[in-house]
């Protein structure tokens, strides 16, 4: 699930608010665990998500209502570090990583930006390697809520409760098991933001099954994360994490 | 991210004309579809569900078989614009088409090979006269000795006392209407390169002088922002005396040349006195610019310069502090054709004061838009928020009033003073 954030500090806007429909009683629902390890086992299973120990995943960015577009790259090293780069052309570009302790975002925009709280605490669960796998070490609770429709299928919707911060919702499809949505409130010092992203396009890399795409409304604005090619376990230089010397002069020491 | 564009609001406003051939029934077609994404643009996305009071299914309901009727581009056009005008509010409006035409025509380097130019002049209004308030060196105006201070009475022949008038009289605002009047006179000597336009002036003699200048191409280097036509784009940072940074750039865009150029400034001018930001003529651009230019000019965490209102979430506009910020007094120029971003950044540093404001009262044109193309190819831009500046007031219709009032007047334009910036400097060394 982790891959499915990598757009998440990406969009900065408000959020168009999408009804969910809890059609039938919890008790009637498959359980929460039962649901997340599916999803696993209907993605390739443990084995095919532990064989891999990074990943680079390249793709673009787009948003559509203002012909806005760019490209992405992102990169993950397990457990937990990460750095992505957006370039928005005219705009610049958005850095984002981690070291594994230092949560940061870097623009030219809008400066740079030491994450604290609970929105460290959102980056940090964004950037763990494999998440999908580790849902009972991130979250302290997780529950199935209801049974939505989703592209005019049902799903089953999960709420996970992670120890700091608001839950997320995700929805997994009813008879493929897939993650077809998630919601979630961003945390930021802009504010609490409502995020839906829609995953579609699920195939093959390597052994996993993964989204390629990712549609996400917040503020009102639609962004579309389209992924063009994953590669696994090379080498990853490890200054590409470095945090930032922008970054650092912001860390109390 | 957000786009909170006043970048082409006076070329929205002010509009462009071009030759109107008659319509294909594939083009009225094209055109009735955009006029009603327009519609449920507004419908959808406006920040207030009420639309500002104005029954919207009404005016659908009025223009639609007017927009069926048109018979031009032009026409389409008028019935889009008059539906927006219905909103009485800033950032919407239509940009024709044609004005994207410059991203069709790249040379080798992939740039647009622009075909309009201007003669290197940068006008206000001082009293309902036009004054010339910079001559850009080494341009057609410059070779041909126009100076600062003075008069512009005639463009191509035609007066333009009747026409400033006019507008003014069409818009009320008289903050709003300065901005428009301003751009309406410069965009009247823009024109193609390859033509000339005749200028009657009145020199510093009080003499009429009539020249005849050249265009050149615009300043700066060109950038391409999303669905927005290809806008020219330049920094200017230096030492303006030993002791003072000045900072002065044309819109908010550009946010890596910002930078780059507020990281030379900051190195240079570590130990100065104090800083200028000259927002004066500037329009606005990307609106997260002024959270990431205040960042350079405080060390305090959790500062806000204010909050966008969009129909179901709010925006603050938080300041990320730079490392070593600079702390000193900040005095930021404005006039009357600063508008949104520049309103957004002016407001919240004198809000949280941070920043002593000089100049003119702000245009008053400070909503959050975006910016989209339409079925027939036009351009449409859409307020999708408002704007509450930190100290609790709404920038669109009240802009900023700054700290001290100056105003500019032809005897010291034609001295070549600067009152503006000459009230600042003395301001930061009296700190």
């Amino acid at each position: 699930m982790s891959r499915y954030y990598v757009g998440r500090n990406i969009a900065i806007g408000a959020a168009m608010v999408l009804s969910l429909s809890l059609a039938r009683a919890a008790d009637d629902l498959p359980k929460a665990d039962t649901i997340l390890d599916k999803y696993v086992e209907v993605t390739g299973g443990k084995a095919a998500y532990e064989k891999h120990h990074n990943e680079i995943a390249k793709g673009s960015f787009e948003m559509a209502a203002m012909g806005i577009k760019g490209s992405l790259t992102s990169y993950r090293v397990e457990p937990d570090k990460s750095y992505t780069e957006t370039d928005l052309g005219a705009m610049g570009k958005v850095r984002e990583g981690s070291d594994g302790k230092v949560f940061w975002q870097l623009s030219a925009m809008m400066g740079p930006h030491l994450r604290e709280g609970s929105e460290k605490a959102q980056a940090q669960l964004a950037g763990t390697f494999n998440a999908e796998l580790r849902w009972r070490d991130l979250f302290k609770d997780v529950k199935t809520v209801g049974v939505e429709k989703v592209d005019g299928k049902d799903c089953y919707s999960v709420q996970l409760t992670p120890a700091e911060g608001s839950p997320i919702t995700q929805c997994y499809d009813k008879e493929s098991g897939l993650m077809v949505k998630q919601s979630m409130t961003l945390q930021s010092p802009m504010g609490e933001q409502t995020v839906n992203s829609f995953a579609t396009d699920y195939r093959k890399e390597g052994d996993v099954l993964m989204p390629h795409k990712l549609k996400s409304s917040v503020a009102g604005q639609e962004i579309t994360i389209t992924f063009d090619s994953f590669t696994f376990d090379t080498d990853i230089p490890a200054d590409t994490f470095a945090v930032p010397d922008e970054i650092k002069a912001l860390v109390k020491k | 991210m957000r786009l909170s564009s006043g970048a082409i609001l006076a070329a929205v406003l002010c509009g462009w004309s071009f030759a109107q051939p008659a319509l294909t029934p594939a083009e009225r077609q094209l055109n009735v579809d955009s006029f009603e994404q327009v519609w449920k643009t507004v419908r959808d996305k406006h920040w207030d569900p009420k639309l500002n009071g104005v029954d919207w299914q009404a005016v659908h309901d009025e223009l639609r078989p007017k927009i069926e009727a048109a018979a031009s581009m032009q026409e389409a056009r008028e019935v889009m614009s008059d539906m927006l005008h219905r909103l009485k509010q800033t950032h919407f409006g239509i940009v024709p088409g044609e004005a994207y035409r410059e991203l069709n025509q790249k040379d080798d380097n992939g740039k647009s090979n622009p075909s309009d130019g201007d003669p290197g002049l940068d006008v206000r209004l001082v009293d309902g006269h036009a004054l010339v308030t910079f001559v850009t060196p080494d341009s057609p105006a410059a070779a041909k000795g126009v100076k600062l201070g003075w008069e512009i009475l005639r463009i191509d022949g035609k007066e333009l006392a009747p026409g400033m008038e006019k507008v003014r009289a069409a818009l009320g605002s008289a903050m709003l209407a300065e901005l428009i009047e301003t751009r309406s006179v410069i965009e009247r000597m823009e024109g193609p390169i390859d033509k000339t336009v005749e200028v009657e002036f009145l020199d510093g003699n009080d003499r009429k002088v009539t020249l005849t200048l050249g265009r050149t191409g615009p300043r700066g280097t060109e950038t391409v922002f999303g669905s927005l036509p290809p806008l020219h784009f330049w920094v200017d940072t230096h030492k303006l005396q030993p002791d003072i940074g000045y900072v002065h750039f044309n819109m908010f865009f550009e946010p890596e040349a910002v930078e780059a150029a507020m990281k030379k400034i900051m190195a240079e001018c570590r130990d100065c006195k104090g800083f200028i930001i000259d927002l004066r003529g500037n329009p606005g651009g990307v609106g997260a610019m002024a959270m990431g230019l205040a960042g350079w000019f405080t060390r305090q965490s959790g500062l806000i310069l204010g909050t966008m209102y969009l129909r179901s979430a709010s925006i603050k506009f938080a300041v990320f502090p730079r490392p070593n910020p600079f702390d000193g007094p900040l005095a930021i120029l404005v006039d009357g054709c600063s508008a949104s971003t520049s309103e957004i950044f002016a407001g919240g540093m004198q809000d949280l004061k941070r920043a002593h404001v000089f100049g003119a009262h702000t245009a008053a044109a400070a909503l959050p838009s975006m910016f989209t193309k339409l079925p027939n190819g036009d351009g449409f831009q859409y307020a999708v928020a408002n704007y509450i500046s930190e100290g609790g007031k709404p920038l669109e219709g009240t802009g900023v009033t700054p700290d001290r009032e100056v105003k500019l007047t032809r005897h010291q334009l034609l001295e070549g003073q600067d009152p503006v910036l000459d009230a600042a400097v003395s301001w930061i060394h009296g700190q």
